[in-house]
């Protein structure tokens, strides 16, 4: 049996897990739940030795084990299968198999490749893998590549192996040929701890599933007469219907049209409007195309064809400086690490990075007072917590890094709005929080907004609107959601359909 | 108000720059307590000849590296220059002012070339000047055949030569310069995005900065300084040697990072890099003077650039077990509050 007891890892600014208790026993496929940020990847990283926690043990068959480094936990027979597919492309699949211990095949000074394909071949065979030991691994398929991933955690003699969204990159059918070989991996009393955000393969797969919310842990359930909503409940910790925020006076008025938007290999002929002060919502699981659509109509990425109609005008974006300066379209990333903030920059910085043009004197220098005066007025339409306006981004927690991404485009004073995920990684407080503010940017400012999310409870709270994207098509609208209070469990089943 | 005293005073401590003025003047009393021949006015005048010079090499690198690129090329562009000044003036006939216009042309177009090349095709800046610098040094030889071109006139010297209040004219206008590229980065529009696409491109990108513009321009701004420098250098030299700024590719990266530029880009220390170029000559200088074997200068030197650059990041290391204590002790206070 692996045991967590008490487990707590603080980062700058958030705490990650907080005294987390579990335990996993071989033989058992246990699935690990929760949102976005509720702390399942950090725990995974502490199993695995990648991390060390700030307090709590961690026992194996009762022993106390520690470990300091990812080859610790290999020693103590633990291995993981990683989300991301990391495989050598230009090695064969033997030598991925056995690259982590690839200096115990040494003849004397020379690799003994012989063994080498011999020893790959028994773990191949252990999960029906037909291929050749010294086949390319450069060609293979997703699904191949995974499995050679798992045949690498086997060989090291795993008894427990953790999958990380193992499905996520894989297609239906492989899929199924993936599930078939977890159950094999059961047979032979190997605990697996399968992380997957899918409710309906967590209940046909698995024995047991327990939960995060929030760093914390909420609870184990077995999988036998579980339902979708109790896992749902658990995951968000309410029931799924969410408090009506009303009705939005939306105008008939079209502020941006989207005409036969097309990008080879990706889009067909989109089609799509938004009207003046509504919130259209863009649904879809990750990789259906919301934000390369978006980035495409600011002119971030290019697209082949089509037409883009702003406030009745014809217009051509070819940059996010123009979409900026000439139309008024602000993007609000998904990615606010990388494509949002300057990390070691201020929030003064960060903030007024999209409105120094709008600032100057006679002589085109900056107006400093000015700046601080817009930015200070955004910390406190945000409620952005930082100890000055000159503390480094970075330093700041990840709600409200988001805010600060948030209110440069407000600073901006833009008319369109695209946000994408505003609130991934971000906590309970901080989204009630944005989620008003979207909402009042529509109610009061008349702010026309795109909102990109893969969270429905909050998509359906917050969109008059939803557009239903799947493999690069819209392929459904819900467009009855401007009212009073809404149907949350008619409207989840509606986007169900559509993406069947 | 002792305690707000000594807070201030850490505060002050703690900047970037303040370090190497210590080394300064540290090092200053070391060698003005063992030769008598560093603290007399002839010598800190050469001494300050040289910082200028030097101040115009690193910031010529610090432009580039400010937008996340580097410069290897920029001794060559200076080089080119001084080839094309004393051409122009020499075999040309060409009045000096107008040289000097030349060249000055000549180091913003070899700049304009590098920048152009690493946006357009999207190359690492390494490379890129890797190779103009082959490009640019076979210029040098091919115009100029390896001759030096001394028929400079006198007037040519002025600058390179002369002085006011005993602080030489090329100190003044390197600290011209520094307080210039100060104003621009904090005030100016143009400054504040091309620091921001140093800090991170992608968030530049996707805020409306054009960062092609703003690596392009911040190389021609390297080029333009750098033919600054060989032109100061003509001017300091009274000749101009088709070798000119063969050694300065290594000297301004040394100003710019001890000086506090930070590699990875964003950051600009006006005063940080001002002493650093101080500090680079005196222990050329003062190493002299202590009649320490010349030879081994450059290992000296780094020595000083390794501990310069192993400074930032202990200082770095420091401050995030500091962040992460406070962090904690927050957590913590913050714990107990809800209990």
């Amino acid at each position: 049996m692996l045991e967590l007891k008490d487990i707590s890892k603080i980062f700058p600014g958030v705490k990650a897990l907080d005294s987390v208790s579990l335990s996993f026993l071989p033989g058992e496929i246990h699935a690990l739940m929760g949102e976005n940020g509720a702390g399942k990847s950090t725990l995974m990283k502490i199993i695995t030795g990648i991390y060390q926690p700030d307090s709590g043990e961690i026992f194996y068959d009762g022993r106390k084990i520690e470990m300091r480094s990812f080859r610790d936990a290999v020693e103590h027979d633990i291995n993981m299968v990683s989300q991301e597919i990391q495989v050598i492309p230009e090695s064969t699949v033997a030598e991925n198999i056995v690259l982590d211990r690839i200096d115990k095949f040494k003849n004397t000074w020379k690799l003994d490749w012989n063994r080498i394909n011999e020893t790959a071949q028994i773990y191949m065979d252990l999960i029906g893998l037909d291929l050749s030991p010294t086949d390319k691994v450069e060609n293979l398929s997703a699904a191949y590549k995974q499995l050679i991933q798992i045949a690498k955690a086997l060989s090291s003699n795993a008894k427990y192996i953790i999958l990380d969204e193992p499905t996520s990159s894989l297609t239906t059918f492989e899929t199924v040929r993936f599930i078939e070989i977890i159950k094999e991996l059961k047979k032979k009393g190997v605990g697996v701890i399968f992380i997957s955000h899918k409710i309906e393969e967590v209940l046909s797969l698995c024995d047991k599933v327990s939960v995060l919310r929030d760093g914390k842990y909420v609870g184990s359930r077995t999988c036998e007469n579980l339902q979708r909503q109790d896992i749902v409940k658990m995951m968000i910790g309410r029931e799924e219907n969410l408090e009506s925020l009303g009705a939005l006076p939306v105008k008939e008025e079209k502020v941006l049209e989207v005409r036969d938007h097309t990008t080879y290999g990706q889009f067909n002929k989109l089609n799509f409007y938004l009207k003046k002060g509504e919130i259209l919502g863009f649904y879809g699981l990750v990789g259906s195309g919301r934000t390369e659509l978006l980035r495409q109509i600011i002119g971030a990425d290019k697209k082949d064809g089509g037409e883009l109609i702003i406030n009745g005008k014809k217009a051509i974006i070819r940059s996010v400086e123009e979409a900026l300066e000439s139309y008024g379209i602000g993007y609000v990333t998904e990615n606010r690490k990388e494509e949002g903030l300057v990390l070691d920059f201020s929030v003064t910085t960060n903030v007024g990075i999209t409105i120094w043009k709008k600032i100057l004197n006679k002589v085109r220098k900056i107006k400093t007072s000015e700046e601080s005066e817009i930015v200070e007025k955004m910390i406190q339409k945000m409620a952005i917590k930082t100890p000055t306006d000159k503390t480094k981004v970075g330093t700041l927690s990840g709600g409200n890094q988001q805010k600060v991404s948030i209110a440069k485009w407000l600073a901006a004073d833009c008319d369109i709005l695209m946000i994408d995920e505003p609130t991934v990684g971000v906590d309970v407080g901080a989204k009630v929080h944005i989620h008003e503010l979207i909402w009042n940017l529509a109610l009061k400012e008349e702010k026309s907004i795109i909102l990109v999310s893969s969270d429905m409870p909050e998509l359906i709270k917050l969109a008059t609107r939803i557009l239903v994207f799947k493999d690069w098509k819209i392929v459904g609208e819900l467009d009855y959601l401007n009212v009073e209070s809404k149907d949350y469990s008619r409207i989840s089943s509606h986007i169900g359909e559509y993406l069947t | 108000m002792a305690g707000d005293l000594r807070k201030r005073l850490k505060k002050l401590l703690g900047r970037y720059e303040v370090t190497t003025i210590l080394a300064v003047l540290l090092l200053g009393c070391i060698f003005s307590l063992f030769s008598s021949s560093f603290l007399t006015s002839y010598n800190l005048f050469n001494l300050g000849r040289t910082a200028a010079i030097y101040i115009f090499i690193s910031i010529a690198q610090a432009l580039v590296i400010i937008v996340g690129g580097m410069n290897l090329s920029l001794g060559f562009i200076g080089g080119l220059t001084v080839v094309a000044v004393g051409y122009s003036i020499q075999e040309a006939g060409i009045p000096p002012m107008l040289a000097v216009l030349i060249g000055l042309c000549v180091g913003m177009i070899a700049g304009l070339l590098n920048g152009i090349v690493i946006t357009a095709f999207r190359l690492n800046s390494f490379v890129v000047t890797l190779a103009t610098s082959f490009i640019f040094t076979g210029l040098i030889n091919g115009i100029s055949q390896g001759y030096p071109y001394d028929q400079i006139p006198p007037s040519f010297t002025l600058i390179g030569r002369g002085g006011l209040f005993s602080v030489p004219y090329v100190l003044w206008l390197a600290i011209l310069a520094l307080a210039i590229l100060g104003y621009v980065f904090k005030y100016t529009v143009v400054g504040r995005r091309v620091l921001a696409t140093g800090g991170n491109i992608e968030v530049a990108k996707m805020s409306g900065i054009n960062t092609n513009k703003t690596i392009i321009l911040a190389n021609v701004g390297s080029g333009l300084f750098a033919a600054l420098a060989g032109i100061l250098w003509i001017s300091r030299t009274g000749s101009a040697q088709p070798s000119t700024g063969a050694d300065w590719m290594l000297i301004s990266f040394a100003v710019a990072v001890i000086g506090g530029t930070v590699l990875k880009g964003g950051v600009f220390n006006p005063i940080g890099m001002f002493f650093a170029s101080l500090l680079i000559v005196m222990v050329k200088n003062g190493l002299v003077m202590l009649n320490a074997n010349v030879y081994f200068e450059q290992a000296y030197l780094g020595v000083i650039l390794l501990l310069a650059v192993s400074l930032e990041s202990i200082r770095f290391l420091l401050n995030r077990k500091k962040m992460k204590r406070h962090l904690k002790e927050q957590q913590l206070i913050e714990g107990k509050g809800k209990e």
